[in-house]
């Protein structure tokens, strides 16, 4: 078993390697996935105990988060394949085969859409009151707030079951363009009769780039809406602009975890353990620190403005998270996802260590779950309440139904990564990271 | 990517397709000649003097504008309630964030490890210094006595007052003179190496004299070299917060106030693009022109225009978006004030901003930009580049003016026009902006010696290559 250090005499410190005969993914990802389906349907039976306790409520509200954590990664993966087709380096060429797995694992995603559309009076208002007239029961009824009722009339143009089917249809047949053609040539990439040519490469990386450099673009609008229409508009009548960016960059954060976890686990075995050396896992640490650091800025950024401004119609949304035993539940967050990963990230050694960058990066995708878990929860008129386990059990839905989806899209994924070489060959930096490393 | 038809080029590097960062054929000694010889030079270019005559001949309107303003008061500008905010905040920013590419290009592209930003990163370094040297003369001026500017900082006095923490306007302050505490610092230690070889290069005893003296003594040993190196990594470790925390705390001065089309939480992000965008158009406007009159095409190539014309297609993205989110937010907000401030900012009495504003950060450049040939194409960069300058300043405009003289009581209602004396004040800073380049190009090295020469294939030693080096560096 190599791990791509050559440290075995002199011979081996001047000769690049070269790759092993089969390219595929090892037999053990198959164990996974069974791992992955048993850790579901375990957490899909607790998940259903609660729900038949009379947790509905919180059962939906953990799917919604566990949802949002399937399509970051799937969405968040198409991001990241384009961004790193658009600004080349070797490190793209390490997470390519996961995060073009990632990317299809978007039918599954959009299936796993489904009960959200289905049981969205569980969660939005818009969805409770899809109609003027019920929005003016609802007034007479107390159910709503004046504001509330405002924002539901004004934002029906975007805040209706019919506009937000309409939406998700177009937002999924765009990602399903950009994934089908960035997984099809990258196929044919590796099929090319031309391939290793200079020629080949050029062809490629044009046609590539010309692609992803639109598509990155575009999925920045699309995400805007899904985390719009799913996350802000939990309290429909709270905005901010910077949300967009927020999601985006927290699904950066997330998904360079899962594809930085997926690489070095896969680097136990071969063909991965030929190619990840530790200067390229040294540079992909660097680009999570940037994107750990990027993520506080843009949060504290608004919790300032919004803080500084002291609106009504803004400021308690923030009010909502901090007050009561929220205040844990915020501190934690913080520390969690970012005085953690960011003191940790800081280490040069630690970016170098495969154990540690493992148990680094699957704390990050637990702490992007704990963040959505305080944005999400606090939306909900109950929500203080629940902060209490005592009469409260169903709360640990947050943590048992995205466990159970999770599960079930790791499965997806690896059963998507399996069906490819876990290496691309096709592509110049493949030669580069074959070089000895003391080379650079 | 070259295309077929260029590969015989030269200026193609065959490995990669891509321009080359500097033309073959220079070597150290070419490469001093070539930079040093700017300097070192007795024969001044009439060009250049030419060029200083001008700029000269418009700063002047600078200190006549200041001369009056301090005669008169600030009652002399177009400030007045509901627009208490007008040029002075304008330009403000707008010099602020001109200087934020000579950061980005010094410090977060070296820690990047990219190599091309070596021929740019001195004069955009001198760009930065003197764009806060701009800059800092507005806020400075609009407190109304300037002479007492010195009550911004907090200090122990007798009247026991400090200024308002809690203000934005106060942090500026801290962001900004730490900013230029940096900035020069951080420029003058990167030359410290290139002032050696001026002083050893010199003929006349004073530049010997002038240049020995900044040099502090350097004498390119090991352990000089070794610690320059620390320096200039722990000075761009520095720098990099810096280039997102001056202009988020700019935005601040603006997004913590309850006034639609101020607060709104994309700016701090939104500025700080902005400003890279900004920035890196006013690098081109400078190096373009300096690069065609010195010759100096083989030093900043295609490939640095290519490369600063991608960074500015990237960054305007990130303003597009921020402008779209504006409009977008006005709507989903479904709050009257918001949406008012928004229609008003379009089709209001000064929606002309708006849409100039539009055409020139927007619609121009980012359809534009995406292609290759424009890219590379010198003459269109450079209109470009004053476009997008015009852009962003327009950009300023529209958030402190729109928002500002139309407020929430339509009986306080006013307009805002800018006095003579405002477009003086901002024409000659543009002059003395362009008087103290025109000096630095003159009196020291415009592109780093020391870099350009560590990027030649002499210093990777290998057999016969080290045997070259030595020959040449004699």
């Amino acid at each position: 078993m190599a791990h791509g250090h050559e440290q075995h005499g002199h011979g081996a410190l001047t000769e690049p390697k070269t790759l092993p005969a089969s390219l595929q993914a090892p037999e053990v990802v198959a164990a996974w996935r069974t791992r992955a389906l048993i850790v579901a349907a375990v957490a899909a039976i607790a998940s259903l105990l609660f729900l038949f306790a009379g947790g509905a409520d919180h059962v939906m509200r953990g799917y919604l988060l566990g949802w949002m954590m399937t399509f970051s990664l799937c969405g968040g993966g198409l991001c990241l394949l384009m961004l790193q087709y658009v600004s080349g380096g070797k490190w793209g060429l390490l997470l390519r085969r996961p995060l073009e797995a990632m990317t299809r694992t978007l039918p599954l995603v959009i299936i796993l859409l489904i009960p959200i559309l289905v049981f969205a009076k569980k969660l939005y208002l818009w969805a409770a009151f899809p109609t003027f007239e019920s929005v003016e029961e609802g007034l007479k009824s107390k159910l709503l707030t004046e504001a509330q009722a405002h924002a539901l009339n004004f934002k029906r143009p975007m805040l209706s079951p019919v506009s937000v089917i309409v939406q998700m249809v177009v937002v999924f047949a765009i990602m399903g363009a950009f994934t089908y053609f960035l997984n099809k040539w990258s196929l044919e990439r590796e099929a090319d009769p031309e391939r290793g040519s200079q020629g080949s490469y050029d062809r490629w990386r044009i046609k590539f780039e010309n692609l992803s450099g639109i598509g990155v673009l575009i999925y920045c609008g699309l995400l805007t809406i899904v985390a719009i229409d799913f996350i802000m508009a939990l309290d429909v009548t709270w905005y901010s602009s910077v949300w967009g960016l927020l999601f985006l960059v927290g699904q950066g954060y997330v998904v360079l975890a899962a594809a930085v976890h997926s690489s070095i686990r896969l680097a136990k075995y071969e063909p991965m353990a030929t190619i990840l050396r530790k200067t390229e896992q040294y540079d992909l640490g660097k680009f999570m620190l940037g994107f750990v650091m990027l993520n506080i800025y843009l949060a504290f950024a608004q919790f300032l403005i919004i803080w500084s401004g002291n609106v009504p119609e803004e400021l308690p949304w923030y009010l909502n998270r901090i007050r009561g035993g929220w205040w844990v539940i915020c501190t934690c967050d913080f520390i969690f996802h970012w005085v953690i990963p960011f003191v940790l990230l800081l280490s040069r050694d630690l970016k170098r260590s495969r154990s540690k960058m493992l148990a680094l990066t699957g704390w990050m995708i637990f702490a992007r779950g704990f963040d959505l878990f305080w944005l999400i929860e606090p939306n909900f008129p109950d929500a203080a309440r629940n902060l209490h386990l005592s009469g409260n059990l169903s709360i640990l839905a947050y943590i048992t139904v995205p466990v159970a989806i999770l599960g079930i899209w790791m499965a997806f994924y690896l059963t998507t990564l399996m069906s490819r070489p876990l290496v691309v060959v096709n592509d110049p930096h493949t030669e580069e990271i074959l070089e000895p490393e003391h080379a650079h | 990517m070259a295309t077929k038809g260029q590969i015989s080029d030269p200026m193609i590097d065959p490995k990669t397709g891509e321009f080359a960062v500097i033309a073959p054929g220079h070597n150290f000694k070419s490469v001093t000649e070539k930079i040093a010889g700017v300097v070192l030079t007795s024969n001044t270019p009439l060009g250049w003097f030419f060029g200083l005559i001008v700029a000269s001949g418009v700063a002047t309107f600078l200190v006549i504008a200041v001369t009056w303003l301090f005669l008169k008061g600030v009652g002399i500008w177009g400030v007045t309630i509901p627009g208490a905010w007008g040029f002075a905040i304008i330009n403000f920013v707008w010099w602020i964030g001109i200087g934020h590419a000579g950061t980005l290009i010094s410090a977060i592209l070296l820690l990047f490890k990219q190599t091309w930003r070596n021929s740019i990163n001195r004069f955009a370094e001198a760009m930065t210094i003197f764009a806060v040297c701009c800059a800092g003369l507005f806020p400075v001026l609009h407190v109304g006595r300037p002479w007492l500017g010195y009550w911004l900082f907090p200090y122990p006095n007798t009247m026991n007052i400090w200024p308002q923490f809690r203000s934005p306007l106060c942090w500026d302050v801290f962001a900004v003179s730490t900013y230029a505490t940096i900035s020069v610092v951080f420029w003058y230690i990167g030359m410290v190496p290139d002032f050696g070889t001026l002083r050893d290069k010199a003929q006349s005893p004073l530049a010997k004299f002038v240049y020995g003296l900044l040099s502090l003594g350097w004498r390119g040993s090991t352990r000089h070299w070794m610690r320059y190196e620390t320096a200039s990594l722990l000075l761009a470790g520095l720098s990099t917060p810096l280039v997102l925390s001056v202009h988020t705390v700019i935005s601040f001065d603006f997004a913590v106030a309850a006034l639609p089309g101020w607060h709104t939480t994309i700016f701090p992000p939104y500025f700080v693009a902005g400003a890279i965008y900004s920035g890196f158009a006013m690098v081109l406007t400078l190096a373009i022109p300096i690069r065609k009159f010195y010759h100096m095409e083989d030093l900043v190539t295609l490939r640095h225009l290519d490369n600063m014309a991608k960074v500015m297609l990237g960054t305007g993205l990130i303003v597009a978006y921020g402008y779209g989110m504006e409009v977008f937010m006005a709507w989903y907000s479904a709050s009257h004030w918001e949406f008012f401030m928004m229609w008003n900012r379009m089709f209001g009495p000064m929606g002309w901003g708006y849409w100039i504003l539009i055409a020139t950060n927007i619609a121009i450049p980012l359809t534009t930009l995406w292609s290759r040939k424009l890219r590379v194409n010198v003459t269109y960069l450079f209109i470009l580049s004053l476009i997008v300058n015009t852009g962003m300043w327009f950009e300023r405009f529209v958030i402190v003016v729109t928002s500002l003289y139309r407020d929430f009581l339509p009986s306080s209602w006013g307009t805002y026009k800018a006095t003579k004396w405002d477009y003086m004040l901002y024409v000659g800073t543009l002059g003395m902006f362009s008087f103290l380049f025109l000096l630095f190009v003159r009196l020291a090295p415009m592109i780093p010696m020391n870099e350009i020469k560590m990027m030649l294939p002499q210093t990777k030693i290998k057999g016969l290559d080290a045997e070259t080096t030595i020959e040449e560096t004699a």
